[in-house]
């Protein structure tokens, strides 16, 4: 039988390239989104590439729908074996004292809390089932810090070290989590705010590979992440990009 | 198979975590240059490779030794013409506290864990840089992050390591070329019974959070990631694999 994997902001960017990456090896891929047109679209590629996919709505930073979500996919498809938690941003880059709180709510619930939710959710079916893999999403900027996007970082390295903590409870039941930390991305979100040129500019001199990343690159390693090869890899976070740290 | 045709040399490869690489390797279509001290048990992993339908050789090396690495560079280009993959793992370790060791035994352990990688990577990154690509992986230890009592210079040595790669990543990454290590935790091999009993050796492997023994293959199986196209924007790091006893 297939395995089911669930992708939080499998809709765009990096989380529709790693639903697409774990839809070609066979995996039945659920992709959870907020823009619901967005993993419709995601949905249709994997099902028009012979893949098995299933799109649905989500607000991550909602309880009742991290819920919902994940009680369908199991009553649809079976125990989730994988479940990235891919659904974030930094969404404001400006300084502390612009911050309102409602803005510092939506990037701290988004990324972390959201990640927090839709494992609290998940963690029962893995444990029933002695096995799962879950993937979180931090950023280089939940290590080296990033002005003007505090709570970005700040969320970011609160996934790195929730990542730990639960790797830690989870272990036991043959739970391994790991948190993946993205570079500088070729996203279509970031695409959109900044020119190709701007990005070579602020970034190839510093990346030691002399490139941003693409999202197919992170998709590589959210699978690797996935399969038996990884089988002793727990607790642990994942860079990838391009040297940059 | 994700490594078709592409030339391999694993230094330490004749036994332990390096001989499960270069059997890795050979699964995945590598031509495989098996690099040991124990220049006998390399040729019985060569044979183990042939037999995976790909090409191997064996080849004595010193990797403290640079007269003996040139020697590993030359027979490595003569007999296959190139190198895509280095996996720096020869090693050395040794037990004695730190009021204790002498300075021959301190030598030794740098000069082998720590010197065998500069010293490789001198006599390969040329080749490599001529050709626009490469992969550098280098074995270092999840001790280099806890440390360990009466292996200081070990520790220190595999610490060594993981600054060592960030930096040649930082060299090399405009040539194409991606340096990153690999810190595993106490494996199931010979290493950790040479200091202590069969029945302490297995207790302390099963006391991972996994409660997983963590067998040569289990690291094999990321560096086969980290040497194949998939991990083609991976550099400069340093990842653990050790069933989730360090975690940083």
């Amino acid at each position: 039988m297939s395995q089911v994997a669930l992708v939080t902001g499998g809709g765009n960017g990096i989380g529709r390239a790693v639903a697409r990456r774990l839809a070609a090896t066979g995996i039945t891929v659920i992709i959870a989104d907020y823009d619901h047109a967005a993993a419709e679209q995601v949905r249709c590629e994997i099902v028009d590439a012979g893949g098995t996919a299933d799109a649905l709505s989500i607000d991550v930073t909602v309880a009742r729908d991290a819920k919902a979500v994940v009680t369908d996919v199991s009553q649809r498809f079976g125990p989730i074996d994988i479940l990235a938690n891919i659904a974030g941003g930094s969404f404001y880059t400006k300084r502390i004292e612009d911050f309102t709180w409602t803005e510092w709510k939506h990037v701290i619930d988004t990324n972390l809390k959201g990640t927090f939710l839709m494992c609290r959710e998940v963690a029962p079916i893995m444990q029933k089932q002695k096995s799962g893999r879950i993937l979180n999403t931090a950023s280089n900027y939940g290590v080296t810090g990033s002005a003007l996007r505090v709570p970005y970082s700040a969320a970011k390295a609160g996934i790195i070290s929730f990542t730990k903590s639960l790797a830690m409870e989870l272990a036991a039941d043959g739970i391994r989590l790991n948190t993946v930390a993205p570079g500088p991305t070729d996203t279509p979100r970031v695409m959109e705010k900044e020119t190709g040129e701007a990005r070579k500019q602020r970034w190839y001199s510093s990346i030691p590979l002399g490139r941003t990343g693409k999202p197919e690159d992170l998709a590589e390693l959210y699978y690797f992440l996935t399969t038996p090869e990884s089988a002793a890899i727990t607790g642990q976070t994942f860079h990838c990009n391009g040297g940059l740290l | 198979m994700r490594l078709q045709n592409k030339v391999a040399v694993i230094t330490g490869g004749a036994q332990g975590i390096g001989r499960a690489i270069a059997l890795g390797m050979g699964r995945e279509g590598a031509k495989v240059v098996v690099a040991d001290l124990q220049g006998e048990k390399a040729k019985t992993v060569a044979d183990e490779v042939r037999t995976l339908g790909t090409d191997a050789i064996a080849v004595a090396v010193n990797v403290a030794s640079e007269p003996s690495v040139k020697r590993l560079a030359d027979q490595t280009f003569e007999c296959f013409g190139r190198i895509d993959i280095l996996i720096n793992d020869a090693g050395v370790y040794l037990k004695s506290p730190v009021v204790s060791k002498s300075e021959e035994e301190w030598d030794r352990t740098l000069d082998v864990n720590l010197g065998g990688n500069f010293l490789c990577a001198r006599s390969f990154v040329p080749a490599m840089r001529t050709q626009k690509s490469g992969r550098i992986i280098s074995i270092a230890s999840s001790i280099a992050h806890s440390g360990a009592r009466e292996f200081a210079d070990y520790a220190a040595s595999k610490a060594g390591i993981i600054g060592f790669v960030k930096a040649l990543a930082r060299e090399l990454g405009p040539d194409g070329i991606t340096v990153n290590a690999i810190c595993p935790g106490s494996a199931n091999t010979d290493m950790p019974r040479r200091h202590r009993s069969e029945e302490e050796t297995m207790a302390r492997l099963r006391a991972t959070p996994l409660g997983h023994v963590l067998e040569p293959e289990d690291i094999a199986g990321p560096i086969l990631f980290l040497a194949s196209d998939a991990a083609a924007y991976i550099t400069g790091q340093a990842y653990n694999i050790n069933c989730g006893t360090v975690m940083i």
